[in-house]
């Protein structure tokens, strides 16, 4: 939904970072507005992943230039915990497996953490559970993953739908969802679009990272951004996207003056 | 990781690390005969303890300090340490009104509190000051159910028979040589007998406090499970901070009838030293538990965070028919700490079974090793051991071993060994603080979650405790 | 308390062992490149005598099988006959003598290595942390100054090389040592063979290097008698990029022991042993392996099988060592013994030595006798007890077996590739 005066939820102005210094990002620019959904197309090694890490303030990342402010905050200044805090959210393409960490608390504490920064009380065992139950229809599943381990032994799609819960429960400002359909098969694509659609609404922001058209078939972006050598080419609505799809990411590459103009 | 920063978390200030001041009577240092003797006799002992004593004392002279484990340390100058301390008001204390309030006021400050408005509601604790069993809470109830919870010394006095029939019969009194020594000087210690039958209405517990610099403390504890009967023991340990060393060379036997239970704990937080490796207590200690019966069973918990040399191998000889052993084991070590632990599972008797959880936690410059043996004999049809230790590294100045012994020589056994090698990996820390929660926080989740099958093994009011004292090591903000 | 492992050795000036001082004295005097330290080796050897059950290497050794052979060197008798060669292998034999060793028509890349630079390769496998000199059964091989097969290795060397010694029934002490230096990108595939008919011992130390991208695969199998004795230390460096793959397959002998020791001397290579250990009767099968990784990225992949039957002894001891240096080692161990019978033993201890933090290391160890679920699945196919058995145990050793070069077949008994016999 796309409303001009709504307000800027995520500013990013000339972004550009490395990873084991090697520059990746080479001066991206986005704006994202309360209520919209933006999708970030590119072939692997695009600099779609690390624009993702970026954002969350992944560690192993280092900002080299540019900005990003968050609701007016500087965004880069903060650590990845205060960023998901404030209501920044990744959903992770490969999200780890945390062995010996029991799913259900890690919720807890997570969602009692955000709670607390917005000056909420934090919610009690028993409070909880029947959040956390809630919670578990917006991605149907199974109560039994709650007992398990973080991620521990869950399949592909049961990861990113325990990414979509905690999405759920945390209740984010700005979400960035990488490469969430992956690996995904058509039932299980269909559960997490369902749920981020259910989540999208007109106070918060999504940005989809993807490369395939299917997820947009599911959900309807308001701008499709095209990736290339570490910034943003091109900028469309959702046609944008089927274009990609009818003529691949060759074009990108034999059109060195978008490139230069950009 | 940013494992600079997991590092200082794990160095966090010893908090029972206080000395009381309180007038003690010792004798003077080094050991011989005489030393022997004087100790029997300040304690008032029968003739058969002085002769297992001496016994002892005299193996012990003929025996090499044990150097397999590899630990390293300056030789230990046995003529230095002082073999007898206790503080002064001699006489057992018929209530605790006549317990010095100094004394009282130590185990206040340790958080194990003695006096009948503040004591834990559902645990009897016996304190042990240095050398000596100072109060025993909770005796009069126990001993309503039959339940006999005292000092070893007030046992030798009160109950000499049945000290005469278990004491030694487990650890022999020549069977290592730390355990002869503490055979021949033993101070103090617990002593617990559940009759035949009976299950003991509350956990039992023991708070070993050591307080002098130059003692050292060489306990004994004797728990005897009879007939169906079932008891969970829980053992604590804390000591003032010195730049010495002190050594602490401790023996605990267990002895479990036919279709008996003990469940042993140990949360052993002794002083580390520094982070220098100045300082800091030995831990040289032998424990076994003996399954005589058929179908007992005996299990034993342990979370080491503390001491400079932990030496220990909790273990049990399985005799009894279908008897079964346990052993779950925390260790942390940090700076320049060294544990050689792990333990000895002995299947002797059929369809006995055995389990073995390790997680050792290796931080700074220590040495954290698992040693164990699991042995079936011939006779032990049917027997099955599962055993798997983890190590779990903190930086890249710290090792990690494991040695684990199998022999067998039953083909209808099944043992089972598994191990592996892991660290807090960068992505994981960041997964957990990308929804929230704090770096500190994130570390203490993933230790305590590495931990988790041992803590499930405490009793639950000590579950808790376990818990908070690796996030004291692992944690800035406790405390 | 864990029964104490002694480390340390009996070093008080004691009488020479006889078995040592009956061996030393019968040697020649040493010639050759550099008599001092075959002399060095005489002394060293006669200080340590027999390996003792009291050092923790030999705890679960017994050595008597070693005295019980007669201490001089084996005067090798009329060849016994071999089985033909197959096609794609090059045989030597080795017989202990030097004069063999000359005139061979070596396959394309092979080349003789002169004296002076075996030695030095020799030296840097055998003397590093993971292979001391003075372990015994390099220094009884070191004391007796074997005649040295020493091989450059240039490109990928087609045939299978074979290397066989036989040391028949005849008396006494049969020592070998092989030295290979396999030149970058090398590929070379090595058969060793060693057979046996009585009591006697045969000595084998083989050190290769594996410089950067070589590759040498690597089996061994060794088929002895009652009474025989085989001491092997394989002494393998490895620089980046190199790969070494290890089949050994065992049986037979009054004791065996097999020691495999690697370094990854810059880390980054790979390393694959696969051993198959059987004992029967009063058999003794010992294998000590060490690996230790002296630089990042490297990778270990061990299995280790046993069947245990009769009266026989089973020995496995594991070392992995990862220092500091190497981060992201990727180590993984499994030794699965099988119990066929009440009298026989196994005796496993891994041993895992790691201050990296960023490594993946993991091993486990099983000892049990034939699944019972998988006999009954058999069994309720129609299949006899025994016969189930056997497939299931020819199954097992199948894994390892299937490592070695296709026509290692021929050195094995028929009962052999079928698996030992049923229980």
């Amino acid at each position: 939904m796309i409303r001009p005066d709504a307000p800027v939820l995520l500013e990013i102005r000339d972004l550009h970072a490395s990873v084991a210094d090697q520059p990746i990002l080479h001066g991206v620019n986005l704006t994202l507005r309360a209520g919209e959904i933006h999708a970030v197309m590119g072939r692997n090694g695009s600099g779609k992943s690390t624009l993702s890490k970026v954002l969350a303030g992944h560690p192993a990342y280092t900002v080299t230039g540019g900005s990003v402010r968050y609701r007016g905050e500087d965004l880069l200044a903060l650590d990845p915990e205060q960023r998901a805090r404030i209501g920044l959210f990744l959903g992770f393409q490969y999200p780890v497996e945390i062995p010996g960490v029991s799913n259900l608390e890690f919720l807890r504490v997570a969602t009692n953490a955000r709670r607390q920064e917005g000056g909420e009380e934090e919610l009690d065992t028993f409070a909880f559970e029947d959040l956390v139950n809630e919670k578990l229809q917006v991605v149907q599943m199974d109560p039994a993953f709650l007992e398990r381990s973080v991620n521990e032994g869950f399949s592909g799609g049961e990861k990113k739908r325990n990414e979509i819960l905690q999405m759920a429960l945390l209740e984010p400002v700005v979400a960035i969802l990488d490469e969430t359909d992956s690996g995904l098969d058509i039932d299980a694509l269909r559960i997490v679009s369902g749920g981020v659609n259910h989540l999208a609404g007109p106070d918060n922001a999504t940005l989809l990272i993807t490369h395939y058209q299917r997820l947009l078939d599911a959900i309807t972006p308001d701008y499709v951004h095209v990736m290339a050598h570490g910034r943003i080419l091109r900028t469309g609505g959702k046609e944008l996207a089927l274009e990609l799809e009818q003529r691949g990411y060759d074009w990108v590459d034999a059109e060195p003056a978008v490139l230069e103009a950009v | 990781m940013s494992t600079a920063s997991v590092g200082e978390l794990v160095s966090q200030p010893y908090k029972y690390g206080f000395v009381t001041d309180i007038e003690t009577e010792k004798i003077a240092k080094g050991l011989s005969e005489d030393v022997v003797r004087l100790i029997s006799a300040k304690k008032e002992e029968p003739a058969f303890l002085l002769d297992f004593r001496l016994r002892a004392y005299r193996q012990w002279l003929q025996m090499d300090e044990p150097d397999w484990a590899g630990l390293g340390y300056p030789a230990i100058d046995y003529q230095n340490i002082i073999y007898y301390a206790a503080p002064k008001q001699q006489d057992k204390k018929a209530s605790l009104d006549e317990v010095d309030p100094k004394l009282l006021e130590t185990f206040d400050k340790l958080g194990i509190p003695l006096s009948e408005q503040k004591r834990l509601s559902n645990v009897a604790v016996d304190a042990v000051f240095d050398s000596v069993s100072i109060a025993t809470t909770y005796k009069e109830k126990l001993a309503e159910h039959g339940v006999i919870f005292c000092s070893i010394s007030e046992a030798v006095k009160e109950h000499p028979e049945l000290i005469e029939k278990y004491l030694g019969t487990v650890v022999p009194c020549n069977d290592n040589y730390f355990a002869a020594l503490n055979s021949a000087v033993f101070s103090d210690g617990s002593f617990v007998f559940i009759p035949r039958g009976v299950e003991c209405p509350m956990e039992l517990s023991t708070y070993f406090r050591i307080n002098s610099g130059d003692t050292g403390q060489f306990e004994r504890t004797l728990i005897v499970a009879e007939e169906r009967a079932s008891v969970s023991y829980l053992e604590g340990c804390t000591a003032p901070m010195f730049d010495t060393n002190q050594l602490h060379a401790a023996v605990v036997e267990l002895v479990a009838l036919d279709d008996a239970s003990i469940k042993y704990s140990t949360v052993q937080n002794w002083y580390a030293g520094d982070e220098n490796g100045v300082g800091g207590i030995y831990n040289f200690v032998t424990k076994r538990g003996q399954c005589r019966g058929d179908r007992s069973r005996i299990s034993w918990t342990q979370v080491e965070t503390g001491s400079a040399i932990t030496w220990k191998y909790p273990s049990c000889v399985l005799q009894g028919a279908d008897s079964v052993g346990e052993f779950y084991s925390v260790a942390l070590t940090n700076n320049r700490q060294q544990a050689d632990t792990g333990t000895k599972m002995i299947h002797v008797g059929p369809r006995t079974r055995s389990t073995i959880v390790s997680k050792g936690i290796s931080a700074g410059h220590s040495s954290n090793s698992y040693r164990g043996l699991v042995q079936i004999g011939p006779k032990a049809v049917g027997a099955r051991n599962f055993s798997q230790c983890d190590s779990m590294l903190i930086g890249d100045q710290a090792a990690a071993n494991t040695y684990p012994y199998i022999r067998s020589q039953q083909s209808d056994a099944d043992i089972e060994h598994e191990a592996s090698t892991c660290r807090i990996s960068e992505d994981q820390l960041f997964y957990l603080q990308s929804r929230g929660i704090g770096f500190e926080q994130a570390v203490s989740m993933m230790v305590s979650g590495f931990c988790r099958d041992v803590f499930h093994q405490l009793p639950m009011e000590f579950a808790a405790e376990a818990d908070k004292l690796l996030a004291l090591k692992l944690e800035g903000s406790v405390g | 308390m864990v029964a104490a492992p002694l480390t340390t050795a009996a070093a008080v000036a004691a009488p020479v062992h006889p078995w040592v001082g009956a061996l030393l004295a019968g040697l020649p005097d040493p010639a050759g490149l550099r008599p001092e330290s075959v002399l060095a080796a005489q002394a060293a050897l006669a200080a340590a005598g027999l390996p003792s059950r009291r050092q923790e290497d030999w705890r679960f050794t017994d050595t008597t099988p070693i005295t019980a052979v007669d201490p001089r060197l084996l005067e090798p008798g009329a060849p016994a006959p071999l089985p033909p060669v197959a096609e794609g292998h090059q045989r030597v034999v080795l017989d202990g003598r030097a004069e063999s060793l000359e005139g061979i028509a070596w396959p394309e890349g092979i080349e003789p290595l002169g004296d002076e630079e075996a030695q030095a390769v020799l030296g840097r496998c055998l003397g590093t942390a993971a292979a001391k000199e003075s372990d015994w059964p390099v220094l009884v091989n070191s004391a007796m100054s074997p005649a040295v097969l020493g091989l450059r290795v240039r490109g990928a060397v087609a045939p299978v090389l074979e290397l066989v010694s036989d040391a028949g029934e005849a008396q006494g002490v049969l020592p070998l040592r092989v030295v290979l230096l396999l030149e970058p990108e090398a590929r070379l595939e090595l058969l060793q063979v060693h057979l046996s008919g009585g009591a006697n011992l045969t000595s084998v130390v083989v050190g290769a290097e594996l410089t950067s991208g070589a590759e040498l695969r690597h089996g061994v199998v060794a088929t002895g008698a009652a009474g025989s004795v085989l001491l092997a230390r394989l002494a393998i460096r490895q620089a980046p990029g190199s790969r070494w793959s290890l089949a050994t397959v065992s049986r037979g002998w009054g004791l065996v022991r097999l020691e495999p020791r690697v370094v990854q001397s810059e880390g980054e290579a790979e390393t694959r042993l696969r051993s198959l250990q059987l004992v029967d009767g009063q058999q003794i099968a010992d294998t000590h392996s060490r690996v230790r990784f002296d630089g990042p990225g490297g990778q270990l992949e061990q299995l280790h099988k046993v069947v245990a039957d009769g009266q026989g002894r089973s020995v496995f001891n594991g070392a992995v060592v990862v220092p500091r240096a190497a981060q992201r080692t990727d180590a993984s161990q499994l030794s699965r013994s099988l119990l066929l019978s009440d009298r026989a033993r196994v005796d496993t201890k891994p041993e895992l030595e790691i201050v990296a933090d960023d490594v993946r290391c993991a091993h486990g160890a099983t000892v049990s006798r034939l699944q019972e679920d998988e006999l009954f699945y058999l069994r309720s196919r129609g299949i006899g007890a025994a016969e189930a058995a056997r497939l299931l145990l020819r199954g097992y050793c199948q894994e390892i077996l299937g490592e070695l070069p296709a026509a290692a077949a021929i050195w094995q008994a028929p009962s052999f590739s079928a698996g030992p016999e049923t229980p």
